[in-house]
C-alpha cells in the first residue's frame, strides 16, 4: 500500500514537475541571456492556453494541432513585448524597468483577458484527459503521458538547438559573457529577439499543455508562475539543465508534501529549500559557469 | 537660476494627482491651468449636487452593488450582476408604488481593503437607499461597519462566515444560509440519511472553506462519525491528482464533503473519480458540496460527477411559478441557464422591491421593512429574518445528486 | 539641479525648510478641501504607501540592494502590532514599536542572511522570504486566524492634551494628520540620513563595494542597517494600515504588493526621496480616479504604469525636471 502511494506519488510529481519545466524554461532563456523578467510569461501561458482551447473549441482543430497554435501566439506575443518594451528600454538605464513596465502588460492583459473571456472558468477537455491507465495499482491519464512526452521533446529540441546550432551557440556565449556575442560578429538585437520570441513561444506551448490542468481563467498562468520563478533560481538561473532538474524537484515536493505533510504548507517547502539553496549552493542545482553575481 | 515658487509647488500636486491625463501644453501658464482645474472640479461638484438632488424629487430607489469585478473573485461580480440587471428590468418595467430602482456597481474586488474603498465611494457619491454585495466573507465583514455607521441596509447573499450574523449589526441581512445551517444540516443528513461513518474534508483555505468544513467536522464527530483526512489547499493548486492520490490511500470514506469553487471543483471531481475512489470513478464515497456549484457544472466534469450530492441554493427543477418565470426570462435575456449567483443576485433585487411595496422609501424604512420580512417567495427559497437579521428559511437547502447520466434528482430532505 | 551648485548650502537649507512647511501646510489643509469620507480614506492609504515607498527606495534607491520583500515588512509590521493589542492587551503605541522594530528586525536578519548576494540573488531571496512569511500568515490559524481574518482592530486609543479636548482616532481626519505626520516624520529623517555622511557611505557601496571597502567602509555593516532602517519604515505602514482598515488578512501581504511598491519607487523616480512619494501617491489615486471607466479600468491602469515606464523611465522626478526646465526657457525667452 505505502509503496504503491510512494510510486503514485511520483508518477504525480514527475507529471506535474514537467508542466512547470515547460513554464520556468522561458523564464530561464530570458534571464540566462538579458538578465531580465518578463513578468507577463504567465500571461502568455495564459493567453496560449486560450488560444488552444478557442482552437480546439470553435474550429474544430485536434490537440495536438492546439498545441502548435498555441506556440504560434506565443512566438508573437513575444515579437510583440520586444519591440514595445524590451528594445526600447534596453538602453534606458535600470535593469527593472522592463521588469514594472512588464509588470504593466500583465495587469493590462490580465483584465482584457477578464473583458473578453470572463470569469468563468473554462473546461478543457481533450480526447485524452479521462482516459486512464491503472498498472500495479497505479493510475495516471493519457493526457499525463502526452505531457510528459511533449516535454521531453521539447526539452531535447531546445537542448540540440543550443548545442548544435550557430545561433544555439551564440545564445549560450552571451548567456556566458554579453560580451562575446559581439566577437561572434552577431547583431545582439537579433539575439535577443530570438530569445525573447523562443521564451514566449514556451510560454504559449505550455500553456497549451496545462489547459487540460489548469483552472482556465484570466488569471490562470499566476497559479504556477511564482513556483516557476523558484524553479528557475533553484536550477541556478539561466541554466537550463538544472531548471529541468529543479522543474521536477519541485514537482515531486509538491506531490509528496500534499501527501506527507499538507498542501498548504507547498510554497513553504519550496521556498524554505530555494533560501537554503540561496545560501549553501548559490550557483544552482547544477553549476558550469562562473559567477559574476556573488 | 529659476526661483521655485509657491504656485509651480501646487501646480505639479495638481498635475500629479489631478491632471493625470493631461497633456503638457506648449506655453505652460500654470495659474490659469490651475484654475481652469478648480473650475471645473467645482463645476463637477456643483453638477454632482444638483443631479443628486433631482434623484431625491424622482421616486427612486438607489441601490448600491459591491461585487467583485476584477481578480479572481470577478468570477461572482459579472453573474450577480446579470441576475441584478434582469430583476431590474422587470421591477421597472412599471414601478413599485411608484418608485423605480437605479442602480450603481463598484469594484470591490473580494478583498477587506478595496471593499471599504468601494463602499466609502458609493455611500459619499451615490447615497444609496440599500446595499446589495459582497461576496468573499472578509470583505463583506471589512464593509460592515462602515455601512453600518452610515445607516444603510447591506443585504447579503453571497457570504456564509458565521460572524456576518453572529453578532452581526442590525442593518445587515443575509438571505444565504450561514455555515452553520449549511454545515450541521450536511452533516447531520449525511450521518441518517446516507448512513455515512467516515469522511475526507477537502476545502479550500479560505474563510468559508475552512469556516464550512470546520462545522461539518464538529457535527460528523458529535453524531459518532470519523474523520479520516482533513486537507485543506490554496486557490493556486491546479493538480488534485497528488490530493486525489491521498484520499485514495486514507482508508474507506464513505463521504467526501468538498468546499471549493467551480473550477477547482471540476478538477477535484475528476481527479478523485480517476484515483477510483468516488462512485464516478468506479469506488463507493459520495462526494458532498455545498452552494458553492452551479447548475450545469455535472456537465463540465462528466462521468466523474456521478452520485455528487450537494446542497444547492437554486433548484432548476422546482416548480414554484416564480423559479419557472426566472428560468425562462433568463434564458430569453441571456441565451444560457442560470447560475445560483444568478439567482441570489435576482432575489437581492425582488426582495428590495418587495419591501418597497411594502412601504420602503428610504435607508431607515428600508431596513426596518427588511427586518419585519415574513415569508418572502424568492427563487432561492423563502425569506424569513431572526433577530440577527439571518434568514432562517430552510427551505433554501436543497438537496441534488447526480445521476449517471447527468441530471438531477432533488432528494427533497428539506 | 545642476543651477544649484551655484548656490550656498544655507539657501539649500532654507529652502528644504520652506519646502517641508508646504508640506505640512499641503497636509494640513488636504482634508479640509477633501471632505468626504471617501477621498479621506484614499489620502491615508496615500500616507501609508508613501512610507512603503520611501522605506523601499532607502534601501533600494541608496543602498543600491534590490529588495523584494517590502510586503513582508509590511505584514510583519501589521501583524506583530495588533496581534499584541488583540491577543495581549498591549497598548497601541507599544505594540506600533513592537511592530516596527520586529519588521526592522527582520529586515537586518534578511539581510545579514542575504548580505553576500547581490542584484538578482538578493531579489529573488527577499521574494522568497516574503512568500514564506505570506504563507506563514495564511497557515499558522491558532496565531494569525490565517484566512479567517481579523475583525474589528481599534483604532489607536485617544491622545489627550491638556487643555484641549482629546484626539480621537476614530475620526478620520485625525487619523491621516497621525498617519501624515509619521510619513512626513519619517520622509524628514530619512532626507537627513542621506544627507549625512551615512548617505555618503551608502551611495559609495551602491556604486562600488570593492572601492568603498577599500575606503575603510564596512559595506556589509551598511546594508544591513539600510535594510533594517527601510524594513521599518515598511512596518511602521503595516501598523497604520491594520488600525486604519480594521481588518487585517493575510492576502492584504501577497508578493504583488511588493511589486506595487517597487512600481510606486520606479514610477516616482528610484534613488530621490521625493519621487517614491509622488510616485505612491500617483499609484494609489490612479486606480480610483479611473473607477468611472468601469470594467477596463485596471486595462488602462496597467497600459498607463507601461507608459509611464517607457516615456519617462526616469520617472515623475524626471518628467519634472524636463519640464522645469523648459519653463525656465520659456520664462527667459518671454523675460526678453
Amino acid at each position: 500500500m505505502t509503496a504503491t502511494i510512494v510510486a503514485q506519488q511520483i508518477i504525480n510529481g514527475v507529471v506535474l514537475g514537467s508542466l512547470y519545466v515547460l513554464v520556468a524554461l522561458g523564464l530561464t532563456l530570458i534571464y540566462g541571456v538579458l538578465v531580465q523578467i518578463n513578468f507577463a510569461h504567465a500571461d502568455f501561458v495564459t493567453l496560449g492556453a486560450f488560444a488552444a482551447y478557442f482552437f480546439m473549441h470553435l474550429l474544430g482543430g485536434s490537440y495536438l494541432a492546439s498545441i502548435a497554435v498555441a506556440l504560434l501566439v506565443g512566438a508573437l506575443l513575444g515579437v510583440a513585448i520586444n519591440l514595445a518594451i524590451f528594445a526600447p528600454l534596453r538602453h534606458k538605464g535600470s535593469e527593472l524597468l522592463p521588469l514594472i513596465a512588464t509588470i504593466g502588460v500583465s495587469t493590462m492583459m490580465q483584465n482584457a483577458m477578464l473583458a473578453v473571456f470572463g470569469p468563468v472558468p473554462y473546461a478543457f477537455e481533450t480526447p485524452y484527459s479521462q482516459r486512464v491507465f491503472r498498472v500495479a495499482g497505479t493510475f495516471f491519464t493519457e493526457q499525463s503521458v502526452i505531457i510528459v512526452l511533449v516535454s521531453i521533446a521539447t526539452i531535447a529540441l531546445l537542448y540540440a538547438f543550443m548545442k548544435f546550432t550557430f545561433l544555439g551557440k551564440a545564445l549560450r556565449a552571451v548567456a556566458q559573457d554579453r560580451e562575446t556575442a559581439g566577437l561572434m560578429g552577431i547583431n545582439p538585437n537579433y539575439l535577443i529577439m530570438l530569445t525573447i520570441v523562443l521564451s514566449s513561444a514556451l510560454a504559449g506551448m505550455a500553456g497549451a499543455m496545462l489547459a487540460p490542468v489548469l483552472v482556465l481563467t484570466p488569471f490562470a498562468g499566476t497559479s504556477v508562475i511564482v513556483k516557476a520563478f523558484a524553479i528557475v533560481i533553484i536550477g541556478g538561473f539561466g541554466n537550463v539543465e538544472g531548471t529541468i532538474l529543479a522543474g521536477l524537484l519541485v514537482g515531486l515536493i509538491e506531490s509528496f508534501t500534499t501527501q506527507y505533510l499538507d498542501p498548504g504548507l507547498i510554497d513553504i517547502v519550496v521556498f524554505g529549500l530555494l533560501l537554503l539553496m540561496l545560501v549553501f549552493r548559490p550557483t544552482g542545482l547544477i553549476s558550469e559557469r562562473r559567477e559574476e553575481n556573488v | 537660476m529659476p526661483h521655485l515658487s509657491w504656485h509651480d509647488c501646487r501646480v505639479d500636486i495638481f498635475v500629479v494627482t489631478v491632471g493625470l491625463g493631461d497633456k503638457i501644453a506648449e506655453e505652460w501658464e500654470p495659474l490659469r491651468k490651475q484654475r481652469f482645474i478648480l473650475a471645473v472640479s467645482a463645476l463637477s461638484l456643483i453638477a454632482t449636487v444638483a443631479f443628486s438632488d433631482a434623484n431625491a424629487q424622482d421616486k427612486t430607489i438607489k441601490i448600491g452593488a459591491l461585487f467583485p469585478m476584477s481578480g479572481p473573485g470577478a468570477y461572482f461580480g459579472a453573474q450577480d450582476k446579470q441576475g441584478v440587471e434582469l430583476a431590474l428590468e422587470q421591477v421597472n418595467k412599471e414601478g413599485v408604488n411608484g418608485y423605480k430602482f437605479t442602480i450603481q456597481y463598484e469594484d470591490s474586488a473580494c478583498a477587506p481593503l478595496p471593499a471599504s474603498q468601494a463602499a466609502k465611494r458609493l455611500l459619499d457619491q451615490y447615497k444609496p437607499d440599500v446595499i446589495i454585495g459582497e461576496e468573499c466573507s472578509d470583505a463583506t465583514l471589512a464593509i460592515m461597519p462602515i455601512i453600518a455607521q452610515a445607516k444603510v441596509p447591506l443585504l447579503n447573499a453571497g457570504s456564509s462566515s458565521i460572524k456576518i450574523t453572529e453578532p452581526g449589526n442590525p442593518y445587515t441581512f443575509r438571505i444565504l444560509p450561514d455555515e452553520v445551517m449549511q454545515g450541521v444540516d450536511l452533516a447531520t443528513q449525511a450521518y441518517n440519511k446516507l448512513n455515512a461513518r467516515t469522511a475526507v474534508l477537502l476545502y479550500e483555505n479560505t474563510n468559508s472553506g475552512i469556516g464550512n468544513a470546520k462545522v461539518f467536522k464538529d457535527t460528523f464527530e458529535k453524531l459518532g462519525g470519523k474523520i479520516i483526512a482533513d486537507i485543506g489547499f490554496g486557490r493556486d493548486v491546479n493538480d488534485f491528482t497528488a490530493i486525489a492520490t491521498r484520499v485514495a490511500g486514507a482508508g474507506k470514506a464513505d463521504v467526501i464533503p468538498t468546499y471549493t469553487l467551480e473550477g477547482q471543483g471540476l478538477k477535484i471531481t475528476q481527479a478523485l473519480a480517476q484515483a477510483g475512489v468516488t462512485k464516478g470513478g468506479g469506488g463507493s464515497a459520495i462526494q458532498l458540496g455545498t452552494i458553492w456549484l452551479p447548475f450545469g457544472f455535472e456537465q463540465k466534469a462528466g462521468k466523474a460527477a456521478e452520485g455528487y450530492v450537494r446542497i444547492v441554493q437554486f433548484d432548476p427543477t422546482d416548480t414554484r411559478p416564480v423559479v419557472k418565470n426566472f428560468i425562462s426570462a433568463f434564458k430569453a435575456k441571456f441565451n444560457a441557464d442560470p447560475t445560483h449567483l444568478n439567482a441570489h443576485a435576482y432575489d437581492q433585487i425582488m426582495l428590495i422591491a418587495d419591501a418597497v411595496k411594502r412601504g420602503a422609501k428610504d435607508a431607515q424604512s428600508m431596513r426596518d421593512t427588511l427586518a419585519a420580512t415574513k415569508d418572502f417567495q424568492g427563487v432561492t427559497g423563502s425569506v424569513e429574518f431572526n433577530k440577527h437579521n439571518q434568514n432562517i428559511k430552510m427551505d433554501t437547502i436543497h438537496y441534488m445528486r447526480t445521476e449517471p447520466d447527468l441530471s438531477w434528482t432533488a432528494l427533497k430532505w428539506n | 539641479m545642476s543651477d544649484a551648485v551655484a548656490v550656498g548650502p544655507a539657501y539649500r537649507s532654507s529652502r528644504r525648510r520652506l519646502a517641508f512647511l508646504f508640506a505640512a501646510l499641503v497636509i494640513a489643509v488636504l482634508p479640509l478641501l477633501l471632505t468626504s469620507g471617501y477621498w479621506r480614506t484614499n489620502l491615508t492609504l496615500c500616507a501609508i504607501n508613501v512610507l512603503l515607498a520611501i522605506g523601499l527606495d532607502f534601501i533600494l534607491g541608496y543602498a543600491g540592494q534590490l529588495n523584494l520583500g517590502q510586503s513582508a515588512f509590511y505584514g510583519l509590521g501589521a501583524y506583530v502590532s495588533t496581534l499584541l493589542i488583540t491577543k495581549f492587551g498591549v497598548h497601541f503605541w507599544a505594540a506600533f514599536a513592537a511592530g516596527v522594530a520586529f519588521a526592522g528586525l527582520a529586515g537586518m536578519i534578511l539581510s545579514l542572511f542575504a548580505v553576500r548576494l547581490r542584484g538578482h540573488y538578493l531579489a529573488i531571496a527577499s521574494l522568497g522570504f516574503a512568500v514564506i512569511v505570506h504563507q506563514i500568515l495564511l497557515n499558522w490559524i491558532s496565531l494569525t486566524q490565517g484566512p479567517l481574518g481579523i475583525y474589528g482592530i481599534p483604532p489607536p486609543p485617544a491622545i489627550a492634551i491638556p487643555g484641549l479636548p482629546p484626539i480621537e482616532f476614530s475620526n478620520q481626519v485625525a487619523l491621516f494628520y497621525l498617519v501624515s505626520a509619521f510619513a512626513l516624520l519619517a520622509y524628514l529623517l530619512l532626507d537627513q540620513l542621506v544627507r549625512s555622511p551615512i548617505g555618503e557611505a551608502l551611495t559609495a557601496v551602491r556604486e562600488d563595494e570593492i572601492s568603498a571597502q577599500s575606503l575603510g567602509i564596512n559595506a556589509n555593516a551598511w546594508k544591513v542597517f539600510a535594510f533594517g532602517v527601510g524594513a521599518a519604515v515598511g512596518g511602521a505602514a503595516g501598523c497604520f494600515y491594520a488600525t486604519f482598515v480594521g481588518t487585517l488578512v493575510p492576502d492584504a501581504f501577497f508578493i504583488t504588493e511588493s511589486f506595487t511598491i517597487l512600481a510606486m519607487v520606479i514610477v516616482g523616480g528610484m534613488g530621490t526621496l521625493i519621487g517614491p512619494v509622488f510616485g505612491a501617491i500617483l499609484l494609489t489615486l490612479l486606480p480610483e480616479l479611473l473607477r468611472d471607466i468601469g470594467d477596463l479600468r485596471l486595462v488602462v491602469y496597467g497600459l498607463a504604469l507601461t507608459l509611464v515606464v517607457l516615456f519617462m523611465p526616469g520617472g515623475l522626478v524626471q518628467g519634472w525636471e524636463l519640464l522645469r526646465r523648459k519653463f525656465a526657457g520659456a520664462r527667459v525667452a518671454g523675460g526678453r
